[in-house]
């Protein structure tokens, strides 16, 4: 099965936003809201050593997805594939997973009124055709394939060329975006665009640990209770009387 | 479990015990036995799915087994979802035709008159019922109207928490108030169903399995009960409506009960 993955080739990325602009176009994204954008670390450094650096921010389809435990229905899941996708149809847009993803890479369409992000262009990838990002970025800047596929380009870049994932110690949930580049630029936008870890929303954490038991404990005391009372009324027997017969 | 049984009505002799067995009292009509049927169709149905549909692990309430059953039997996950927002929107429209047509009738007279007005007998029999379940009382219970204050406490529960489950199932169906509200309204669904629930049981025990109470599951099914049912388990009520055409007998020595 395969195993999808997108790498992103800092040293040719001109953080045009081609990518974005097509995506939108590609999915109707509605406006202030993106699937994928351009984050800019901005000039750092003294001169004459200054540094700045692209990072391509989008749904890293994560191996182990924070979002999947966080949706309630089970709209999100996580493909055979490896691509998290969402199921529309089953999607109340509670908005919980929007909170749990580390990346920030998810937002609540008020089109649909359901959650949204990249799926890799999963409806295109269906049909034979590579994500509109890909397509589209002019300096040839991302890669997309399958890591299962050793003669891939991306498994060339991620296991050869050592494109690395944006994740640390406390946040590793196994993305599936890689960066390749520069040493510096990498460290730079990892320093800059660090992912949080996994934020419950408060409705979410009150329905869980506060409503959840309780509602559980007061639904077996009353089934308990019921049941109590059926044993005593076997031992008792039933009386006569309630046919109406003294 | 404690008789629900009023034992401050007058005693009955034993030709009294067969006359009123013989005879049946009206307790409900056509109307509220449908919608008693349809509404409790509607809570299995909506129970099963809603249950099925909570998947995540630290959410679920049904086990696997269950929920894939569920997803089978109405076609996907997505069906199951549309099928638990259909039956929930009949039932509110069911709901809003009573309360429409029949606010003069049934939510004015069963309802507001009959199903949630607690009087200072109901006070005092959940009192003493809940002391001689403990054990620690042997006070006759008093005289109830058409529905006992066990009855009573459960509508008034029902009638709190309906309003609830439709009003956050409108804001879930229809994302009104922003989506903030959407997983708020989520969590306060689940709590007032849970709070249902809990009376739910109590209620199917004692309509279905409890012995004193089968006249009162017939009476949904027939209308009507006999009348030494009403008379010893609802003796308000049927001295309200046979009272003055029937005389019991006091005497102890010819009494039966």
């Amino acid at each position: 099965m395969a195993r999808y993955a997108m790498v992103v080739d800092m040293t040719r990325c001109v953080g045009c936003q081609a990518c974005a602009v097509a995506c939108d176009k590609e999915w109707n994204v509605p406006l202030g809201f993106a699937r994928t954008h351009i984050q800019n670390t901005g000039v750092v450094g003294t001169f004459p050593r200054l540094a700045s650096a692209f990072r391509v921010a989008q749904c890293n389809q994560c191996d182990r997805p924070s979002c999947v435990e966080a949706c309630p229905t089970g709209a999100t899941a996580r493909g055979v594939d490896g691509i998290v996708r969402i199921d529309r149809g089953v999607c109340i847009g509670c908005g919980y997973c929007v909170d749990a993803c580390p990346y920030d890479a998810r937002f609540l369409n008020l089109d649909t009124s359901t959650a949204d992000k990249c799926d890799f262009c999963a409806a295109r990838l269906d049909r034979g055709t590579e994500p509109a990002c890909v397509a589209t970025c002019t300096g040839h800047a991302k890669y997309f394939g399958d890591l299962e596929d050793r003669s891939s380009e991306v498994f060339h870049m991620v296991f050869d060329l050592g494109a690395r994932r944006l994740q640390t110690n406390d946040v590793a949930v196994g993305p599936n975006v890689y960066y390749l580049g520069r040493k510096a630029d990498v460290d730079l936008v990892f320093a800059k665009f660090p992912p949080h870890p996994p934020r419950s929303a408060t409705a979410r954490e009150f329905w869980s640990r506060i409503v959840k038991p309780a509602v559980v404990a007061a639904v077996t005391a009353s089934f308990a209770g019921q049941a109590i009372a059926f044993f005593y009324q076997l031992n008792k027997g039933e009386k006569e009387e309630q046919e109406g017969k003294e | 479990m404690a008789s629900t049984t009023s034992e401050l009505a007058p005693r009955l002799t034993a030709k009294q015990v067969d006359e009123l067995s013989q005879r049946q009292m009206k307790k409900h009509d056509v109307a509220i036995m449908l919608l008693h049927w349809f509404n409790a169709l509607v809570w299995f149905l909506e129970l099963t799915t809603g249950a099925a549909m909570l998947t995540s692990s630290s959410l679920r309430v049904a086990p696997e087994w269950f929920v894939r059953m569920v997803e089978g039997f109405v076609g996907g996950k997505a069906e199951l979802l549309r099928f638990h927002i259909a039956v929930g929107i009949a039932w509110m429209v069911v709901f809003a035709v009573y309360t429409t047509f029949g606010f003069r009738t049934y939510v004015t007279k069963e309802v507001l008159r009959r199903e949630i007005s607690l009087d200072s007998d109901d006070m005092q029999w959940l009192r003493i019922r809940l002391l001689r379940m403990l054990k620690r009382s042997t006070t006759p219970l008093p005289p109830q109207g058409i529905y006992n204050a066990g009855q009573k406490l459960f509508a008034v529960a029902v009638y709190a928490m309906v309003p609830i489950i439709m009003a956050t199932g409108l804001i879930m169906t229809f994302h009104l108030f922003g989506t903030g509200m959407v997983g708020w309204a989520a969590v306060l669904h689940f709590a007032a169903v849970g709070a249902v629930l809990c009376g739910l049981l109590v209620h199917v025990y004692m309509a279905a399995v409890f012995p004193e109470e089968k006249p009162a599951f017939f009476s949904m099914i027939t209308g009507n009960v006999n009348e030494l049912y009403a008379f010893r388990h609802h003796f308000k009520w049927w001295k309200e409506m046979r009272g003055d055409n029937f005389e019991p007998k006091h005497e102890q020595n010819e009494a039966v009960k």
